[in-house]
């Protein structure tokens, strides 16, 4: 007998503990995101598609030193380098990269390119729809990549070949 | 001209003609027993001027102390190649101005300790290297030889000795590194002063590729007076392992600073009180550098019955080098000391060697920033560190002369680089003193 | 052979001959002491004391790079101490070194980031303010970044002493110590570009490989330089199918680290914005462009209808096309056009001296035996304008083994600085002179004798039996100016019996002239000016619109030695193998579009496969001399040939008068120099013009 109220209370309990957690999830705030009716959220720590950093005064950070290219498993990393003359100032280095190229149909966003930067110019950003149905799409050009000039700043002097540089 | 009054307790060997009246002058030269020692030279086998000058035990008056009479024998006589007589008159270490008053006093001295030197090992030219800052002393010295030239005691067949020399004067730039004597060579030569890799000596390889006989003003100026009264008086007048005396130039804070002739062996305590007139206002004694800027520094207790000779240096870690004393009383700051010296080794290393160039610059880089008060506790470590890093182990004497006085000031004097960290900045400092370290 | 010196290093037992340095004793132990300043073949310095090791006995370390072995000498090189030293050597040099690796040129080759990364701390203690100069351009090809430099003076030294120029000195001292340029602000020298090779950091670096990539980015393609006949190998960088850089850095082929301006920058002249990509067809007087099937069926239905007419067809062959190539065309000169009217612009008188030497083996020098052997006689050229890798063989040969050097020249050279004796002679004095010479010639052990074309025909054959009366062996080498002037010769670009010259048969009235890679209405030497064409026909393979193409009727554009494979045969008669290095767009060997020629006619069974290897098989087997060893010139080495022994005649007769050198000097090359961006960059190239 004893045992048969035992299991009425038994079954109560248990049914009291599930609920728990239903109503207590009912409180608490909702994590289904309503991609894509709205943004994706992302962490801080996610590697979403590369985002070529300025400094603060809107140059390329950027250097084209290839230690990106080098350190790439899937060799997805296309890079020209070019120097920065009087008249054609693109990064704060002596050298800058006239073409950086990432082919997506190739990277793996392991984030090693980012660890190899050696001036902090490539980040991976939170971008992450590269889907394409066309693979000519997905290789992204310096231009797609770079990130804004912060707003004050001077832009980079580019002024044409033989005049005098922008002021 | 003289800088200084004589001390009674000189030995004036070199520089008994000082003082005279027209010393430079080659009468009161021949008036006064010159070039007795090269007529009796000129008598006389090679063979037996080396004998003499090594039993005089007359060592390199430069700093290092090479017995003389070895240097001299190891030139190969019989080379078929002509050979060279050069003199170091390129005296740059910090403490030490001998040389001058040698050269600018009694200059036909030098002339005939070359003259000397020439019979010894079959040399026919000399060269003078006088430092581009001793200007005048270039005329004092053209002046003397054009003297001697006039008269026949240089040029050819010599006084009828059918003995040939000619004499030159060579200015240098303006290097201390010009003073070692390889890179001496290679300014002489006119090449940029850095030194040679050694061997082969210059003994046997030396000027123009020709066997040199290579030593300073005073080791010179001592051969005449060995070759008139014999090396057995000479060497009775020093210690046994070093005859002779040595021109003394007490700097620093005595109150009677200049240029004495002591013999070698004179104690050091008597030559601070009675011959340098004691410490200014009284003071005591903090630390004794014997030889010039490149030596360890000696603490007072130090120096406590020590003398001026090779031997009784070496027994306290230090050189007697090239006798250019300096004596700082209490109130001196050492790590200003150390600051002033290093300041002096970065701006004058050659820039041949890689830990001399980089290590006396960042030291003095260090040194400055803490002496400024910007120091740090591992600074002090970093800068004893650096100094046994240089010692040894650069391409020629003076990243170990920028490294010995550094090591020491930081190992002897460590209490006061701590205090420059508790009382920043340097407690010695006081106000309207120069602060341009 | 002296006794072998016993030491031991790090415990291993060595042994190494005497007067050997510990720290080359080391490396053939396989024990690597590293250095900074140590260079082989270079005078000694002992500044940078990486090498510092220690010795049982001495006192304190060593610089191994200036101790001699000796006897039962025990060497350490790993002890604390040792690297405890190399530890702070290298901590020294950092503090002032600026660390811009990712933009600095060197990054990825540098020595100094080797070393670091083997011996060197991590961290570094240093937190004053470094020293810093701006970066200075010292001419076109060489830039200076003083603060990178480690001053190890190698490139002092290079200039100096390799070059025999010393341009470079140092100026200021201390830490402030900084290379500087002998004119100030800027150089005046052979811009060979030794100092920026022999820089093991990146403070001389190269004005036309600046910034342009990372060294691990590139494929790197050993060549043979395509301008004078030294044969020099250049390794050339590629990426992207371009060209970037060329240079010497491993040592390989005959040059061993020399390259001159040529070899190192005037790559370049393969992407001038005028080279010829697309055939060209004369039509209406003009001429235009047309695709490659219809300038090679215009070529070949003219040939076939000259043929089928009975007319006359003329063949000038190249200075610079491979042998490959030079082969084909003389085979279908001969076979399938059958004429006897071929020949090429001579540049020295190689068919005399081997016709002189003829009966005897062994007596033509090679590129080794100027650094090799006692005594070096030089006739008429100044070898460092124009043949410098000669040259800077026979500095080394001066600078290490004492080489007595003899200069017999018109004007002053730059062997005169060393020369034992040097005559200045003119024109038609060189006999005299020699006979001077003969007494002192007579007691050297051996002799190489160099003689350019003041030396033709007879004086050639009287040369030889000048050089024969000295009774010790002496070995000749005929300067010849391009790249395969031999090779053309010895492949028989010359007339056959009744064949025209090539100053005839710019006169003659030929039914067709066919060009390959020349450009005799330039006005060859010994040919009058720029000639009016005469031939009806005319068909040029070039790179560019020459003045010989100018006048074409049809117009091939073909590949450079960089875009195509074969063997060249430089002036020592050493043959090398190209290999291509990239492909310029339109643009195709000479060889293949003679192959495609020859199909076009239906000729191409007689001529066989226009495959590199397969032609040079048939040279093996068919040209005299040519039987090489395979892996040496497929290894990257130089094969000397054995020339022709027996009489050499031509038909004919000699024609002296036709020799003639265009006496190139660093910063010309014919008409490829025309085109190099660098050479007409350079400041001394248009002084020297």
């Amino acid at each position: 007998m004893p045992n048969k109220i035992e299991d009425v209370f038994g079954v109560a309990a248990a049914i009291a503990k599930g609920m728990g957690v239903t109503f207590k999830e009912m409180m608490s705030p909702t994590v289904t995101e309503y991609y894509p009716d709205e943004p994706a959220k992302f962490e801080e720590r996610y590697r979403g598609a590369h985002v070529l950093q300025r400094d603060a005064n809107g140059m390329e950070k950027c250097v084209a030193c290839f230690l990106c290219a080098a350190a790439c498993p899937a060799d997805c990393i296309y890079i020209e380098a070019a120097e920065n003359t009087e008249t054609v100032r693109i990064s704060g280095g002596e050298r800058y990269a006239r073409v950086y190229n990432i082919d997506y149909n190739r990277c793996i966003f392991c984030g090693y390119c980012v660890e190899a930067c050696p001036t902090d110019a490539i980040t991976h950003g939170h971008g992450f729809e590269v889907a394409s149905f066309n693979t000519s799409t997905l290789i992204k050009r310096k231009e797609d990549m770079l990130a804004p000039i912060p707003p004050g700043a001077k832009p980079p002097v580019i002024a044409p070949a033989g005049g005098p540089a922008a002021h | 001209m003289l800088y200084n009054e004589p001390s009674p307790l000189e030995t004036r060997v070199l520089s008994f003609r000082f003082g005279l009246p027209n010393s430079a002058t080659l009468d009161t030269y021949l008036a006064t027993r010159g070039y007795e020692a090269f007529r009796k030279a000129a008598g006389m086998k090679p063979e037996e001027i080396i004998e003499q000058v090594k039993i005089s035990n007359l060592r390199g008056r430069g700093g290092a102390g090479f017995p003389t009479g070895m240097k001299w024998s190891f030139v190969p006589r019989t080379s078929p190649k002509p050979k060279y007589i050069v003199v170091n008159a390129d005296e740059s270490e910090p403490g030490t101005c001998k040389d001058r008053v040698l050269m600018e006093n009694d200059p036909h001295q030098l002339i005939e300790g070359c003259l000397i030197a020439g019979l010894a090992v079959d040399a026919h030219a000399g060269y003078i290297y006088i430092r581009g800052e001793y200007r005048y002393l270039i005329e004092v010295m053209d002046k003397a030889i054009a003297e001697a030239y006039e008269k026949g005691w240089l040029g050819k067949n010599i006084q009828g000795t059918g003995f040939d020399f000619d004499l030159y004067t060579h200015s240098g730039a303006g290097a201390y590194e010009c003073g070692e004597e390889s890179a001496l060579l290679e300014s002489l030569e006119g090449k940029r002063g850095i030194p040679r890799i050694r061997p082969p000596f210059p003994a046997v390889v030396g000027a123009f590729q020709c066997p040199t006989v290579l030593n300073n003003v005073e080791t010179y100026c001592a051969v005449p007076a060995i070759l008139r009264d014999g090396g057995a008086a000479f060497a009775a007048l020093g210690v046994p392992k070093a005859g002779g005396t040595k021109m003394t130039c007490l700097t620093g804070h005595v109150n009677k600073p200049g240029v004495y002739e002591l013999r070698l062996g004179f104690p050091v305590k008597q030559m601070i009180e009675e011959v340098g007139g004691g410490i200014r206002q009284g003071r005591k004694l903090k630390a004794f550098i014997p030889g010039g800027s490149s030596c360890p520094v000696l603490t007072a207790k130090e120096v406590e019955g020590a003398t001026m000779d090779y031997d009784s240096m070496a027994q306290r870690k230090s050189m007697l080098g090239s006798g250019g004393v300096i004596i700082m009383d209490e109130e001196t700051c050492m790590v200003k000391a150390a600051l002033r010296i290093m300041r002096f080794y970065a701006h004058e290393s050659c820039g041949w060697c890689i830990p001399c160039r980089e290590g006396t610059t960042w030291l003095r880089k260090i040194l400055t920033r803490f002496h400024a008060g910007g120091g740090t506790r591992s600074d002090i470590d970093l800068i004893g560190d650096l100094s046994r890093n240089m010692l040894g182990r650069t391409f020629c004497p003076l990243g170990d002369a920028a490294a010995m006085p550094t090591l020491s000031i930081v190992e002897k004097f460590r209490g006061e680089f701590e205090d420059h960290l508790n009382g920043k900045p340097c407690p010695f400092e006081r106000a309207g003193e120069m602060v341009t370290a | 052979m002296p006794d072998l010196v016993k030491l031991t290093i790090d415990g291993k037992a060595v042994q190494a001959a005497p007067g050997t340095l510990v720290i080359d004793a080391a490396k053939m132990a396989g024990i690597e002491i590293p250095a900074f300043c140590y260079y082989e073949g270079l005078t000694l310095q002992a500044a940078c004391r990486m090498c510092l090791v220690e010795v049982e006995k001495m006192p304190k370390m060593m610089t191994a790079c200036t101790l001699p072995v000796a006897e039962g000498m025990v060497v350490r090189t790993e002890t604390p101490q040792v690297a405890q030293a190399r530890k702070y050597t290298l901590e020294f040099l950092l503090t002032n070194h600026p660390l811009d690796c990712p933009v600095c040129d060197k990054g990825g080759e540098c020595e100094l980031q080797d070393m670091v990364f083997r011996y060197g701390a991590g961290e570094s203690r240093y937190t004053e303010e470094k020293v810093h100069t701006p970066e200075k351009q010292f001419s076109p090809v060489v830039f200076f970044d003083a603060p990178r430099c480690i001053l190890c003076f190698r490139c002092v030294r290079i200039c100096n002493e390799g070059m025999g120029v010393g341009a470079l000195g140092v100026i200021y001292r201390g830490v402030l110590s900084e290379i500087a340029p002998n004119h100030g602000d800027h150089l005046e020298c052979d811009e060979c570009g030794a100092c920026i090779d022999i820089c093991p950091v990146g403070a001389l670096t190269s004005g036309i490989y600046r910034y342009q990539t990372r060294p691990w980015e590139m494929q790197h393609v050993g060549a043979i330089c395509t301008h004078c006949g030294d044969g020099c190998k250049t390794t050339l960088g590629v990426r992207n199918n371009r060209i970037i850089r060329g240079n010497n850095r491993d040592h390989s082929g005959i040059n061993g680290e020399f390259l001159c301006i040529k070899g190192r920058y005037a790559f370049d002249f393969y992407d001038h914005p005028e080279r010829l990509q697309a055939p060209l067809v004369r039509k209406n007087g003009k001429l235009e462009e047309v695709s490659w099937s219809e300038a090679l069926d215009t070529v070949a239905n003219r040939f076939n209808q000259i043929r089928a007419d009975g007319g006359t067809f003329g063949v000038i062959g190249s200075n610079h096309t491979t042998n490959e190539e030079n082969f084909y065309l003389r085979k279908f000169a001969r076979e399938v056009l059958a004429t006897p009217h071929i020949d090429h612009h001579r540049t020295g008188d190689v068919t005399a001296l081997v016709d002189a030497l003829s009966g005897k083996t062994g007596r033509m020098a090679t590129v080794a035996d100027l650094y090799n052997r006692k005594a070096v006689l030089v006739l008429g050229a100044d070898l460092a304008r124009e043949h410098p890798l000669l040259s800077f063989q026979i500095r080394a040969n001066y600078r290490h083994h004492q080489a007595h050097v003899y200069a017999v020249t018109p004007g002053p050279v730059r062997e005169d600085k060393y020369a034992v004796a040097s005559v200045r002679v003119a024109s038609g004095g060189y006999f005299a002179a020699l006979e001077d010479l003969r007494a002192r010639l007579k007691a050297e052990p051996e002799l190489v004798i160099v003689f350019d074309d003041s030396f033709k025909g007879p004086d050639v054959h009287r040369l030889v039996e000048f050089g024969e009366s000295l009774g010790i062996p002496v070995r000749y080498i005929c300067l010849v100016d391009y790249s395969n002037s031999r090779g053309a010769l010895d492949m028989g670009l010359v007339p056959g019996e009744g064949g025209m010259r090539l100053d005839e048969m710019l006169a003659a009235d030929l039914s067709a002239l066919w060009v390959v890679g020349a450009n005799p209405f330039k006005g060859t030497p010994g040919v009058p000016g720029s000639v009016a064409r005469k031939a009806r026909f005319l068909v040029v393979q070039d790179l560019f619109l020459t003045e010989t193409a100018e006048q074409a009727d049809v117009v091939l554009p073909a590949a450079s030695a960089y875009e195509k494979s074969g063997t060249v045969t430089n002036t020592t008669g050493e043959v090398q193998r190209l290999k291509r290095a990239i492909n310029t767009m339109g643009a195709k060997p000479d060889l293949e579009i003679m192959g495609f020629i020859a199909r076009q006619m239906g000729a191409a069974g007689a001529l066989g496969p226009w495959v590199p290897e397969t032609v040079f098989a048939e040279i093996r087997r068919t040209v005299h001399g040519y039987d090489i060893p395979l892996p040496e010139i497929d290894t990257g080495g130089a094969a000397p040939t054995t020339p022709v022994n027996g009489r050499v005649t031509e038909a004919g007769g000699p024609r002296p008068d036709l020799i003639r050198s265009d006496h190139n000097g660093l910063f010309a090359s014919g008409t490829l120099g025309r085109y190099s961006k660098v050479l007409n960059s350079v400041l001394e190239g248009r002084l020297d013009r």
